[in-house]
């Protein structure tokens, strides 16, 4: 791995950026350089959120901040999938909502995994508002690129006070749940 | 320690860092989280900070503050930065060491506010009437965003100049890893020896008149209009009005070696060569590796202050390449000093291309380049 690209996109409310955040500060835990940036529309609720990630081996590789074509891209709402398919690499591995998204919305040829990290955060964690979070623990299972440990240990240093323990379980679940889809 | 940081959250660590301890403003896209970092992190420090009704207020509270002791910063994007030029030519005349932090969206006007641009590269320069010179200077990372930061406030102490910090959205917003030192040092003003020592006049034009801090007993006139060694006005004579003029010029240009910063790549045998500043700059670094890679002779001039501007380095990368790139996210300001500099001995196009927060490209870059070397 030279230069991995990865873009998280949904509507603003879905804590797009937040997860894109806690993300970035894993994978330097990792021993990764990162670059990210973000872009959103000026509503708080709906509207687009995007967080995109550059991950390097080292700085010296870290040039253009934005992503190309994303090797690795979370869908968490349909109306962002289509809107930035164009944005994703033919054989990328592509990680979506699919309380929000339908199988049949996937372009062939990406490597897709479909988990419905609302449905479970809702059901499972009491709260819909922690799917982000249940989101980035699968991406540990699924990409390996780090550890539950070390997304357990950003969440406890940078997340507020009263959703730590919340933010913990939801991570959990979300390993668990990509486990069991075989990742 | 090492931490994962915007451009702005680093303007803002670099600023509480260089030991500001006042910070007014008025809130506007894409710099705000700057101003709600100082909100949070100043007062709690003993600093003030300091809401005002608009740009016009906050600039001219920051000016205050700074005569009276204090390191004092705002931050604002284009049109607030349209608004503060008023005060920041009464800064120059005045001798008021001040942080500007302009993070550039799309303008003209209201334009596109979360999004990024470099249009405001002349106003930085030339905002104010009259005969004036303020440094300028281009962070590419937020890593830059924290050291320029600081270095603005070492200039604007030791030059007594307001110094302006110019930032964009991609880079405001964008998030890398940054480097905090564990301790900066940051230089403060000097004050006079006595009340004899003239707060307004120096013998050695590069380097600033003492600046007594108001409140402590010093009796000091602080005018815009013309004034002489003691702060006097005079506002019909020769003498005093260019005297004053000459040495507020001199101080800032006659310290270029100190100001100017620049970087370059492959400066001396590109074919072709890019000059540019900012988050651009970023995507032509991966450009001339593009370029490289197909066995294109390119290179680069990456300027980190834009003013004073130093035309060497941009001459002499003209002088091996048969043409020069100058890609910006605007219509083209920083080509006409290429154009200035090259003096039509070498071909200078322009890249430009701004709005929807569409970037310039590496590969759109490389292949205007071929296109342009005729290779394509």
């Amino acid at each position: 791995m030279e230069r991995l690209e990865i873009m998280i996109a949904g509507r603003g409310g879905q804590g797009i950026l937040l997860a894109g955040y806690l993300l970035g500060l894993t994978l330097i835990k990792h021993g990764y350089y990162v670059v990210q940036s973000e872009s959103y529309s000026a509503e708080t609720r709906g509207g687009d959120s995007r967080s995109e990630l550059i991950v390097l081996k080292e700085q010296g590789e870290a040039d253009y901040m934005r992503v190309r074509r994303a090797d690795i891209a979370v869908f968490m709402y349909g109306e962002q999938l289509r809107k930035y398919s164009d944005k994703v690499r033919n054989d990328a591995l592509v990680i979506v909502d699919s309380t929000f998204i339908k199988p049949e919305e996937l372009r062939e040829g990406w490597r897709s995994i479909l988990i419905p990290f609302s449905r479970i955060a809702e059901e499972q964690a009491g709260t819909i508002r922690v799917a982000n979070i249940v989101m980035l623990g699968a991406l540990a299972r699924i990409t390996g690129l780090y550890t539950l440990d070390e997304l357990k240990e950003t969440i406890q240093r940078n997340v507020k006070p009263g959703w730590i323990e919340l933010n913990l379980r939801a991570a959990e679940l979300g390993y668990k749940v990509a486990e069991e889809h075989g990742a | 320690m090492r931490s994962l940081l915007t451009g702005n959250e680093a303007v803002a660590e670099g600023a509480l860092a260089a030991g500001c301890n006042f910070y007014a403003g008025y809130p506007i896209t894409p710099s705000s989280e700057i101003m709600h970092i100082m909100a949070e992190r100043l007062p709690r420090r003993g600093g003030v900070f300091y809401q005002a009704e608009d740009e016009i207020a906050a600039i001219n509270a920051i000016i205050g503050a700074s005569w009276a002791g204090a390191k004092a910063m705002t931050a604002t994007s284009g049109p607030g930065f349209s608004l503060m030029q008023e005060g920041i030519g009464y800064a120059v005349m005045t001798e008021t060491p001040l942080v500007i932090v302009d993070v550039m969206r799309a303008g003209p006007a209201t334009g596109q506010a979360t999004k990024p641009a470099q249009g405001d590269v002349m106003q930085a320069r030339w905002g104010r009437h009259g005969d004036q010179v303020v440094p300028v200077l281009a962070p590419s990372t937020p890593q830059e965003c924290f050291d320029m930061t600081v270095r603005a406030f070492a200039i604007a102490e030791e030059l007594r100049t307001p110094v302006i910090v110019l930032s964009d959205e991609f880079i405001g917003h964008g998030r890398e890893v940054v480097e905090i030192p564990g301790r900066v040092e940051v230089p403060s003003r000097r004050r006079p020896r006595g009340r004899g020592e003239p707060p307004f006049d120096s013998p050695d034009p590069r380097v600033a008149p003492p600046m007594p801090p108001l409140g402590e007993g010093y009796y000091v006139l602080v005018t815009g209009s013309t004034h002489d060694a003691y702060g006097y006005r005079d506002t019909r004579g020769f003498e005093t009005h260019y005297r004053l003029v000459r040495r507020l010029w001199d101080k800032i240009w006659l310290n270029m070696d100190k100001l100017f910063d620049y970087e370059e790549r492959n400066a001396e045998e590109a074919d072709v060569g890019f000059v540019a500043f900012g988050s651009t700059a970023r995507s032509v670094v991966k450009a001339v590796e593009i370029l490289e890679a197909r066995g294109v002779r390119a290179g680069y001039v990456r300027l980190k202050t834009l003013w004073p501007l130093d035309l060497r380095p941009i001459r002499r990368l003209a002088e091996a390449a048969r043409a020069i790139i100058v890609p910006e996210l605007g219509m083209g300001q920083l080509i006409l000093d290429v154009e200035r500099a090259v003096r039509g001995e070498t071909r200078v196009v322009g890249y430009n291309k701004v709005g929807g927060g569409e970037p310039i490209y590496p590969s759109e870059l490389a292949r205007f380049a071929l296109e342009v070397l005729g290779r394509a």
